[in-house]
């Protein structure tokens, strides 16, 4: 018999990914089951947190132009 | 797509048990009004060919008389909501015997009464004999209902206090009360808003109210009527017996909602005939705008538009952007425009007039002067200059990711702009054969999304530990052809689905 298991499904590159592995490693408290380079089924709970703490490590790194500076608004 | 959860009539239904939808059928009204509202173009007709059939049907039969060849899709989906909402019930495949189908029985019964009359089930109303004040008419329920429902989306758009000066000013149907603290709390429950103690008023939008701002009001008014039912369905289960009064049944409120939409608007009805159920129901109808109460005379309800068109077809209905017409036209006392609610033809060619222009140099020009227009571009728009019936802004880098921060997605807001953009905009679109938007500044949009979003979810389930190859694969077709199907990798044998129900049911009825 099959078995089911319910959380949130993960679509990311794989950069992103490997943030996301990096980030759980400290706990295992995120990920339920790492599926492959793309995908990653985490705990719904912490979706929210991880988007947080996503987005904190991507501001270290990554910061684009405004693409058109604007004269008078 | 997303992770949030909807309200949606159809997906709370799924979840219900096959005792549930017995009880429910039992109701002529609620039988009718499921298919009306729930079923897709194929599905009655299937309805309609069991339902005065004396013995079952074999589903081979059903093959060759209606579905073509090439609709196998659609038929395999059809008959999937059928199941789903109990209305057929099909036997397992076995090798002995043919699947054969046929209604359930209390489905067919309801269903037949609603069609013939008859039985003294009093489950499409009760007309009040008392004597009917004679200013309570169609246009009064009208704008009775449609100040009641506007309070409510200036509440959802007014707690995004971005702009205060020119989003957040207030209601234009010169109402400061708002909805009753009941509603709030339910806006609260749902999820539309958030409590956020670093913005103005406290609150903000989230996704799903974003969402909910841009639904059809039909849509919205179901949404709302959802969060509620699972309101008191979790008050129910935390007094667990407690003032035998106050809880309600949830059975029973659903089917009174279906009667409602099956009443006539414009005519009293008696409340005296209610179950202390559903007349424990009518003050938060009231409050929500759905029924009307007189004072004078609290032996009589009447239905408003919101209510009685709760099943009809969705293209019948004014939208939002319908709404803002109304509610501009409120604001500006026009009497006469009070009939563009009345007529949805009508308030669908108002729709259809949008007031956006989106420039390629990300500017924004909105010819309108509805608060609650201009509160919502204001969550993704930095807006600059209002004038008399015009408002000006620039979608930014930094306006986007703020909406998005509140989680609106970048096509809510692609979407919501080509809806709303001025006939100027369609108009050359046409001509030139181009899209209605410049495609620089919705690729920009998207790519601003892309840099805060770089992951996305969805909210399911993962099956795995399959008995053979075989079963993977038949389970794998199963869930694609119910549309169920997210993600699936062959060589571990696993898939994800967004939905987990009729896999189990497919799964138990492999197994007999």
């Amino acid at each position: 018999m099959p078995r089911a298991t319910g959380g949130i499904l993960i679509e990311c590159e794989p950069a992103i990914k490997s943030i996301i592995v990096h980030l759980d490693s400290v706990s295992h408290d995120i990920i339920i089951e790492d599926l492959d380079e793309q995908h990653l089924l985490v705990r719904p709970n912490m979706v929210h947190l991880l988007k947080q703490k996503l987005e904190e490590r991507l501001k270290e790194t990554y910061r684009p132009e405004e693409p058109l500076a604007d004269s008078d608004g | 797509m997303s992770g949030t959860q909807s309200y949606q009539l159809s997906d709370y239904l799924e979840k219900l048990p096959a005792t549930t939808f017995r009880k429910l059928y039992q109701q002529p009204s609620t039988a009718f009004a499921i298919f009306r509202r729930m079923l897709p173009p194929l599905a009655k007709v299937f309805v309609q060919a069991l339902l005065y059939m004396p013995s079952p049907l074999l589903l081979s039969q059903l093959d060759d008389v209606w579905v073509k060849s090439e609709g196998r899709q659609q038929r395999d989906r059809a008959l999937a909501i059928l199941r789903s909402l109990h209305i057929v019930q099909i036997t397992p495949s076995g090798k002995d015997k043919p699947q054969e189908m046929q209604l359930t029985t209390n489905f067919k019964n309801s269903m037949r009464l609603a069609l013939e009359g008859g039985g003294s089930h009093l489950s499409f109303g009760v007309p009040s004999a008392l004597p009917v004040d004679p200013s309570i008419d169609i246009p009064f329920l009208d704008k009775y209902s449609r100040k009641k429902w506007e309070d409510i989306l200036h509440y959802v758009v007014n707690s995004v206090s971005v702009y205060g000066d020119i989003g957040g000013g207030g209601s234009s149907g010169g109402s400061a009360a708002g909805p009753r603290p009941s509603v709030k709390d339910l806006l609260l429950a749902g999820h539309l808003v958030e409590r956020r103690p670093d913005s103005k008023s406290g609150i903000v939008i989230t996704q799903a109210g974003f969402t909910f701002l841009l639904q059809e009001s039909n849509a919205q008014v179901w949404t709302l009527l959802l969060l509620w039912l699972e309101a008191s369905d979790h008050a129910k289960g935390a007094a667990n017996g407690g003032r035998g009064g106050a809880m309600m049944d949830s059975i029973d409120m659903l089917s009174f909602l279906f009667m409602l939409a099956s009443l006539e608007l414009g005519r009293a009805y008696d409340t005296e005939s209610l179950t202390e159920t559903r007349r424990n129901m009518l003050p938060d109808l009231v409050d929500f705008g759905l029924i009307f109460v007189p004072r004078e005379n609290p032996r009589q309800y009447f239905p408003t538009r919101l209510a009685t068109t709760l099943t009809s077809s969705a293209s019948a209905l004014r939208s939002v952007s319908a709404g803002f017409a109304a509610a501009t036209a409120n604001a500006s006392g026009d009497a006469a425009s009070l009939g563009a609610v009345a007529g949805a033809n009508s308030a669908a060619a108002a729709e259809s007039k949008g007031s956006i222009i989106v420039e390629t140099n990300y500017r924004i020009y909105a010819y309108t002067s509805s608060p609650l227009q201009i509160a919502v571009l204001a969550l993704f728009t930095q807006l600059n200059m209002r004038f008399a019936g015009m408002v000006t802004g620039r979608l930014t880098r930094d306006s986007i990711r703020r909406a998005i921060s509140y989680g609106i997605t970048a096509d809510q807001i692609i979407s919501y702009l080509a809806a709303h953009a001025h006939e100027q905009m369609s108009r050359t679109a046409a001509a030139t054969g181009r899209p209605i938007l410049p495609p620089t500044v919705v690729d920009q949009i998207r790519l601003w999304q892309l840099e805060n979003e770089r992951m996305r979810t969805t909210a399911g389930y993962l099956f795995r530990d399959f008995e053979s190859p075989a079963e993977f694969a038949a389970l794998t077709a199963y869930a694609e052809e119910i549309g169920v199907l997210v993600w699936k990798n062959e060589k571990k044998n696993l898939f994800f689905v967004s939905k987990y129900e009729q896999l189990r049911d497919y799964l138990k009825s492999r197994k007999k």
